[in-house]
């Protein structure tokens, strides 16, 4: 017997050897190699309408935001409008090629952005070309190019035009690089320190340093970026030495960044993100119909427990409606009171409800945060306050809203770029498709001038202002409130410096280098 | 003849109630998967694009005539685009069969390796051995199996990859993981069929005779066997591709149980669709199979 089991394992073992195709056995470590995994595939394709993801660096955009959403010179070194907000012109950055050599010009830029207004609306991996897209373009006239620079004409004045700009929507790759469709013809060709050398899909994307890039060499020569779809999986991956960083939105679930912080291996970097964490109610039935009722809800919560305990300190709790990360359009006078006896109060005095709310969650959205325990939590907070509460999960939750069989729903939302102006605009207006569709029964027409004025306003105090008005206008109306804002932990080895993560998840692969500790 | 025959109408029907179930099952899901395509990254978006897209993806059709046309497309080997990156379904479901096969078949060769190690002396050190690992493992989820091995070997001894498919040595944990559930149950039945055998007069009277131990089982017991062995291979077979879904995602292995994981999340119903769809065709063409090779080896089969 022990003499069988002695020619029947190494047999089996063999089996599985030689069943196994031949993949390249783990790289050596090299100096000039970065390996990094994401929880999602960072290139899509060539059907897609950027190929990459911005993160990559294969192509760089017109203008970026940095971590305070204000926008940033990347291709174009600077820019500036005229009549009011009705032209803006923006200067190139000189001596640009793209990484088949060709210079940068104005005239590749205006092909870039033909393109897009072509192919749209289009979905993509990444950023749809859709409400984002409409934002940037919604008010163009023509886009030209002239003596080098790059003219936009538009209908109506848009006082905030190149932060809307920022990122995916101002991608430039050399207009060689597409087909006739719109798709690409074969690689991307950008401006970017690197260039996708290969792409296995779905596995993981290989990065080489651009020969024809115009800045510093970066530090790595090749980049390797892994998909590793499953959390645990990835933190494994690092845990195992496998891979020197995890990077991209969600990278690390909020229950794992304290262990994988308190390893003296890893350094964890949280950058405030864009993401918010609301909650809408549904105004156009009671009990929420009620502005007393509303107050009550807010004052009932504990937004602080729920940031620091529930998401893990991975989030700050919600105050003004605009998050921290717009910089000083966000309003610091708009506080978040916690007041469970207030509320209390407040619900005796509007009556209590005889049936329960409805707290509604997405279950397409439980995978990425923890909402079943907020949503519990929420629910034993109305209770306290004297409203009887109860959690329900959907698959659909567009159905179900659009019906109006909800009270409160809890979901987070993201801006395309440092767009403030759609916050309001596609949410709370009153003819917004969030408001009417979804059954909020917001209509404030002091809300909707202002929202309108802010759009055109251009100069920086008075667009300020407008949006401090707007936010504080909010606070007192309630038609959604924002419980915390989300931060985005990447990390990386000790071995990795310079992380840099802006304020849309873009960490900056061109800036990392290898460091001691 | 006339048996083959009925068998592959039987098998057609099959496929073709499998087609409709697996269309409705996919179509009929809550919620728009156009709107969930155009809101990537937490944007909202607007009712004019969603619109668009409704008709380009045909989704503003009826529901027979969507079924018709995607019945027609499938049979011409059209699974249609992904509606994530409108990269074609056929072309990514081919491109990561490969490694789930060689998963499966790992897994396959686990799992029949340590049955037969178990079947052949029950009685004996190693067969005691495989038989209480088996008995514990099948007690426990895949998925808490495969975290143990990545947290114990990969993480903790550093001998293998966590995952991926990045040479010979990653296979080895995920088709430990995958084979070790489908030991269990193939030991069960394997051993109390050769049990039978073993017992069976010609097989006692051919040991009497002086025919070495091995002779006798290889060649007279597993023959008598061989039946109920094709039947358990086959139900195995099958479970060992429905449990790749989760071994896949859990090792990062790039077949089409992790295609089709990372397709219900983003809900990009085509490639759903063509995932239960080709698992589900593999399944029934399989146990199909299995009937032949039984006709084969039971004429009394054949008479029912």
């Amino acid at each position: 017997m022990r003499r069988r089991a002695a020619i029947v394992v190494p047999a089996m073992l063999l089996g599985m050897v030689l069943s196994g195709c031949g993949g390249s056995p783990e790289a050596q470590e090299d100096a000039g190699l970065l390996t990094l995994a994401a929880p999602r595939d960072l290139v899509a394709g060539p059907q897609d309408p950027y190929f990459t993801h911005q993160t990559l660096r294969v192509w760089e955009p017109l203008v970026n935001v940095d971590d305070k959403l204000r926008p940033v010179p990347a291709l174009a070194t600077s820019w500036e409008s005229a009549e009011g907000g009705r032209r803006w012109t923006f200067t190139l950055r000189e001596g640009v090629r793209f990484s088949d050599g060709t210079a940068l010009n104005a005239e590749a830029v205006v092909a870039n952005v033909q393109r897009f207004l072509r192919i749209a609306p289009r979905q993509s991996a990444f950023f749809s070309l859709d409400a984002g897209m409409e934002a940037a373009y919604g008010q163009l006239e023509e886009v030209r190019a002239d003596g080098g620079r790059v003219t936009f004409e538009l209908r109506r004045p848009v006082a905030d035009l190149p932060g809307r700009l920022a990122g995916f929507f101002s991608m430039v790759q050399s207009p060689k690089a597409f087909a006739a469709s719109g798709d690409f013809a074969a690689n991307p060709v950008g401006t970017g320190p690197y260039t996708l050398a290969r792409w296995v899909k779905g596995q993981q994307a290989e990065l080489a340093a651009n020969p024809h890039y115009y800045g510093a060499a970066p530090a790595y020569k090749k980049i390797v970026v892994k998909v590793i779809p499953d959390a645990n999986a990835r933190v494994a991956a690092l845990r195992a030495g496998e891979v020197d960083g995890l990077i991209d939105k969600g990278a690390l679930l909020s229950g794992q960044v304290a262990a994988v912080a308190a390893d003296s291996r890893f350094r964890v970097v949280r950058s405030p993100s864009a993401l918010t964490h609301y909650l809408t109610f549904n105004g156009s039935r009671e009990p929420f119909s009620d502005p007393r009722l509303r107050e009550a809800a807010e004052l009932a919560i504990d937004r602080r427990t729920i940031a620091e305990k529930l998401l893990a300190g991975t989030a700050k709790p919600g105050a003004a409606f605009l998050s921290p990360v717009f910089g000083d359009l966000s309003d610091p006078g708009v506080a978040a009171s916690y007041d469970p006896a207030r509320a209390r109060a407040l619900v005796s005095a509007a009556g209590r409800p005889a049936a329960p709310v409805t707290i509604l969650i997405s279950s397409a959205e439980t995978g990425q945060f923890p909402y079943t325990d907020v949503a519990e939590v929420l629910r034993a907070a109305f209770e306290q306050a004297g409203l009887p509460a109860k959690v329900t999960m959907a698959e659909a939750t567009k159905a179900v809203m659009e019906a109006g069989d909800y009270d409160v729903f809890l979901s987070a939302y993201s801006v395309p770029n440092g767009d403030a102006d759609y916050l309001f605009r596609r949410f709370l207006r009153s003819d917004a498709a969030w408001n009417v569709d979804r059954k909020l029964g917001y209509r404030s027409q002091e809300f909707d001038a202002l929202v309108d004025q802010a759009a055109t306003e251009t100069g920086q105090a008075e667009r300020r202002d407008l949006y401090r008005r707007l936010q504080r206008l909010l606070a007192a109306d309630r038609p959604m409130i924002p419980l915390a804002y989300q931060d985005n932990p990447v990390v990386t080895t000790t071995g990795v410096g310079g992380v840099v993560q802006n304020a849309a998840y873009v960490v900056d692969l061109g800036k990392l280098t290898p460091s001691s500790g | 003849m006339a048996f083959l025959l009925r068998r592959a109408a039987e098998t057609l029907l099959v496929l073709l109630v499998l087609s409709v179930l697996v269309f409705l099952l996919t179509s009929m899901a809550p919620g728009d998967p156009a709107e969930e395509i155009l809101r990537r990254g937490g944007i909202q978006p607007t009712a004019g694009s969603v619109a668009v897209l409704r008709a380009e993806l045909g989704l503003d059709q009826p529901l027979p005539v969507r079924y018709v046309r995607w019945l027609s497309e499938v049979v011409r080997g059209d699974l249609g685009h992904s509606y994530v990156d409108r990269s074609p379904v056929t072309g990514e479901i081919l491109a990561r069969l490969p490694a789930t096969l060689r998963l499966a078949g790992a897994a396959a060769l686990v799992a029949g390796g340590l049955a037969v190690l178990a079947s052949l002396r029950p009685r004996g050190l190693g067969g005691r051995v495989v038989t209480a690992v088996t008995v514990v493992v099948a007690s426990v989820p895949p998925y808490i199996v495969g975290i143990l091995l990545i947290s114990v070997v990969a993480v903790g001894l550093r001998a293998l990859p966590t995952g991926g498919d990045s040479g010979p040595g990653a296979l080895v944990l995920p088709a430990l993981t995958l084979g070790l559930a489908g030991a269990a149950t193939l030991t069960r039945l394997l051993r109390a069929d050769l049990a039978q055998a073993l017992a069976l007069p010609f097989v006692r009277l051919a040991a009497a005779k002086g025919l070495s131990a091995r002779r006798a089982v290889t060649v007279h017991a597993l023959r008598v066997a061989a039946p109920n062995a094709i039947t358990a291979g086959g139900a195995v077979l099958a479970d060992l591709v429905a449990g790749a879904v989760v071994v896949e995602t859990l090792f990062s292995w790039p077949g089409v149980g992790q295609l089709a994981i990372s397709a219900i999340r983003q809900r990009d119903v085509p490639v759903v669709q063509a995932y239960v769809l080709v698992i589900g065709a593999a399944t029934v063409l399989l146990l199909a199979l299995v009937d032949l090779c039984l006709a084969a080896a039971d004429p009394r089969v054949r008479r029912r």
